[in-house]
């Protein structure tokens, strides 16, 4: 069905956020996009609705954001890769299916070109508001993988990745990306087609699928090894039990916590593999920066002034946002005399879990931003005033 | 999963599909979870009995259920038959996913009137005008049964439920109108108290290329039987009850006017009645899935 003739040429190209995003999802093997316009995320549907048929895809422009997530779902049930992407007030109405997809265990990718809000909002600016919505979108619990490229190269890579671990940890995986981000031009170098190949993950049936029931645990080791996705239209489709909460030994359990703890245990206890982190200049830090997405970029070049001012300042940046990495952060803050978290919010969602993360007499400064970049100096200033 | 288990390990089953159900064949227990009186029985053994006599391709067949009481037909229907329980609403956005992903099956999707006229009204609308390849089957009961009996888009003028104690006062929505004018290509509504027209329709609805609408009338004994009575509240007639099943399928009976007869009714005789038969088969009207495909045709021969 995938038509290996149309996928673009390795070398470097001149793309926006939004295409590049598009162009991975398309080199991870995406073959349904459902989605929705809503600014800023709407050149994805614009640029896949070209591209997806020239693969052997489908791009479905739907009725409405709930009947695109859940066009999503329907695809993956039945073995497609599937992606969405919306801005806030969309990823609101999606909310309900999220909550199912991470119940029924359905791998997708979503794409949240995030924008100002709250409502309506300032529809172009960028606004990282979403990230404690994604953490907690949907009734219910249960644990999502995001993800927060800082820029058009990594938004090509990151989306890969995101496939990658929807079809590994069978939940709903995020891309946090943002108005500035998505239509930010760039230079993105495509690997060639036999590299990506070797990164992704198909989908698969596994052998021997007829009347076995597959166990979330390895009985030797107790770890979790999660069975690949079920896909209707094939013998691998349990029965009754594809809705049914169910335990590790893959059988429906009438103990809700059971279920519970599966579905959240499975992705937490392979931090070490989700959790992806970057480090700059952070061995002999005193103070450390923690960011992620867009105001890593402006932190980059306030640390490289403050060094040359003699200040030991680094940067520990986030890529894998949620699950929030606490181990490896209370590492990087471990002797550190402040910490400075500059975020593209005002409340500093990631700056709360990292004052939880830190010792009680390490001050975390937030450098709370809406709808504009840092500026270096914004960073800067914060930083010579702590090293005094 | 209570009131699953073999309950009644001797029990024989008396007709031959009744042992192709899915708890028939798991676990030797052939009682259904539907109160008394209840139609979904009759729903869901039709189905097992095409699926059967049909051979249909399980594979290429998905069945997708929405919420409501009927959700627990998936007990009931044929075994082999690959099911999905989706979200209040949205089993026909989850169908275009798999249908277009999958251009070779067509699901077959299970709604009930809350589901489709009420909260995924604009997706059933939608599915109608696409054109889609896949059979919807909207079970009207004309009350929220599965929260225990609350006023539905359905509920005919003047019935009374828990949300509307003292008459329903807001006018119906009409599946088969809807449908049509959204432009489903196969339309039709008939009750269960027809079996065998369901049975045909559905036969050709299967074999129709193109959305295929059927109503499907159905008592709910329990939450409008036992409450109203089968003058609907109206001055000058006398009601009596409809507090068993055999009393409801009565008044379906009753209150169905055939479509023929329909045409040459007023607008007042056939108030509060259901107009059943066929409304529309139009089997040569371009289907989106194969749309689509030449589409793709052409975006991968790179034309513009």
């Amino acid at each position: 069905m995938i038509s290996e003739k149309r996928f673009l040429q390795a070398g470097k190209h001149l793309m926006m956020g939004n295409e590049a995003m598009s162009e991975g999802a398309i080199a991870a093997g995406c073959t349904f996009f459902g989605g929705y316009p809503i600014t800023p995320s709407t050149e994805v549907i614009e640029h896949l609705a070209k591209r997806l048929p020239e693969v052997g895809g489908v791009c479905m422009q739907m009725e409405d954001e709930l009947a695109s997530i859940n066009a999503v779902m329907g695809a993956s049930l039945v073995g497609a890769k599937a992606m969405t992407a919306t801005s806030g007030p969309g990823l609101a109405l999606m909310a309900e299916t999220i909550s199912m997809g991470a119940n029924l265990e359905i791998p997708f990718v979503f794409c949240d070109v995030q924008r100002n809000g709250p409502g309506t909002g300032y529809v172009t600016e960028p606004h990282h508001n979403d990230i404690g919505f994604a953490r907690f979108s949907g009734n219910g619990e249960f644990q999502i993988i995001a993800l927060a490229p800082m820029n058009c190269q990594e938004l090509y890579d990151l989306t890969i990745t995101a496939f990658n671990f929807a079809e590994k940890y069978r939940c709903p995986v995020f891309l946090m990306s943002d108005a500035y981000l998505g239509h930010l031009h760039e230079v993105v170098d495509i690997p060639t087609r036999e590299e990506i190949l070797k990164k992704i993950i198909k989908r698969e049936l596994p052998a021997n699928t007829k009347g076995r029931v597959f166990s979330y645990k390895d009985p030797s080791t107790g770890e979790y090894v999660i069975p690949s996705p079920p896909i209707m239209g094939t013998e691998y489709c349990p029965g009754l039990f594809l809705h049914q909460p169910h335990g590790p030994d893959g059988l429906p359990t009438p103990k809700p916590i059971v279920f519970q703890e599966m579905l959240i245990e499975k992705i937490t206890s392979k931090m070490d593999e989700i959790s992806l982190t970057e480090t700059y200049k952070l061995d002999d830090a005193d103070i450390v920066i923690v960011s992620y997405g867009l105001p890593v970029r402006s932190s980059y070049r306030a640390v490289d002034i403050a060094r040359e001012e003699g200040i030991k300042v680094g940067i520990f940046r986030l890529i894998t946002v949620w699950p929030f990495p606490d181990e490896k952060v209370k590492v990087a803050v471990k002797d550190a005399k402040a910490v400075i978290v500059p975020e593209l919010n005002y409340t500093g969602v990631i700056a709360e879990q990292v004052e939880r993360v830190t010792k009680l007499e390490t001050p975390v400064i937030k450098i709370p931003k809406v709808a504009e970049f840092h500026h270096p100096d914004d960073i800067l200033k914060v930083i010579r005033e702590v090293a005094k | 999963m209570s009131g699953v288990g073999p309950m009644y390990p001797n029990e024989k089953p008396e007709h031959p599909y009744l042992s192709k159900s899915y708890v028939g064949d798991l676990l030797g227990n052939y009682s259904s979870r539907f109160c008394a009186g209840c139609g979904y029985g009759i729903i869901a053994q039709i189905y097992t009995r095409v699926f059967e006599d049909e051979q249909l391709d399980p594979f290429l067949h998905p069945l997708v259920i929405g919420i409501g009481c009927y959700a627990q037909i998936m007990l009931l229907v044929h075994s082999k038959a690959q099911k999905i329980l989706t979200l209040h609403g949205r089993a026909p956005a989850i169908a275009t996913g798999m249908k277009m992903a999958n251009p070779k099956m067509k699901p077959i999707i299970f709604s009930g009137d809350g589901d489709s006229m009420g909260i995924g009204g604009n997706h059933f609308i939608h599915l109608c005008r696409r054109n889609l390849d896949c059979v919807e089957l909207v079970f009207n009961n004309s009350i929220y049964g599965m929260t225990g009996g609350q006023g539905a888009p359905t509920t005919l003028f003047g019935a009374k439920s828990s949300t509307t104690p003292y008459k329903m006062f807001e006018n119906k929505a009409d599946a088969v109108k809807i449908a049509l004018a959204a432009g489903a290509t196969y339309v039709a509504r008939t009750t269960v108290a027809h079996p065998r027209t369901f049975m045909k329709y559905f036969k050709k609805a299967l074999k129709h290329k193109g959305t295929s609408v059927i109503e499907i009338v159905t008592p709910c004994v329990t939450y409008f039987g036992r409450k109203n009575l089968d003058n609907l509240g109206f001055e000058g007639e006398e009601g009596s009850k409809m507090d068993t099943g055999g009393k409801m399928i009565e008044w379906i009976r009753r209150n169905s006017v055939r479509n023929n007869q329909a045409k040459f009714m007023t607008e007042e005789e056939l108030f509060n009645k259901y107009v059943i038969g066929e409304f529309r088969y139009e089997p040569n009207k371009p289907e989106y899935a194969d749309e689509y495909a030449k589409i793709q045709k052409i975006a991968m021969e790179g034309k513009k």
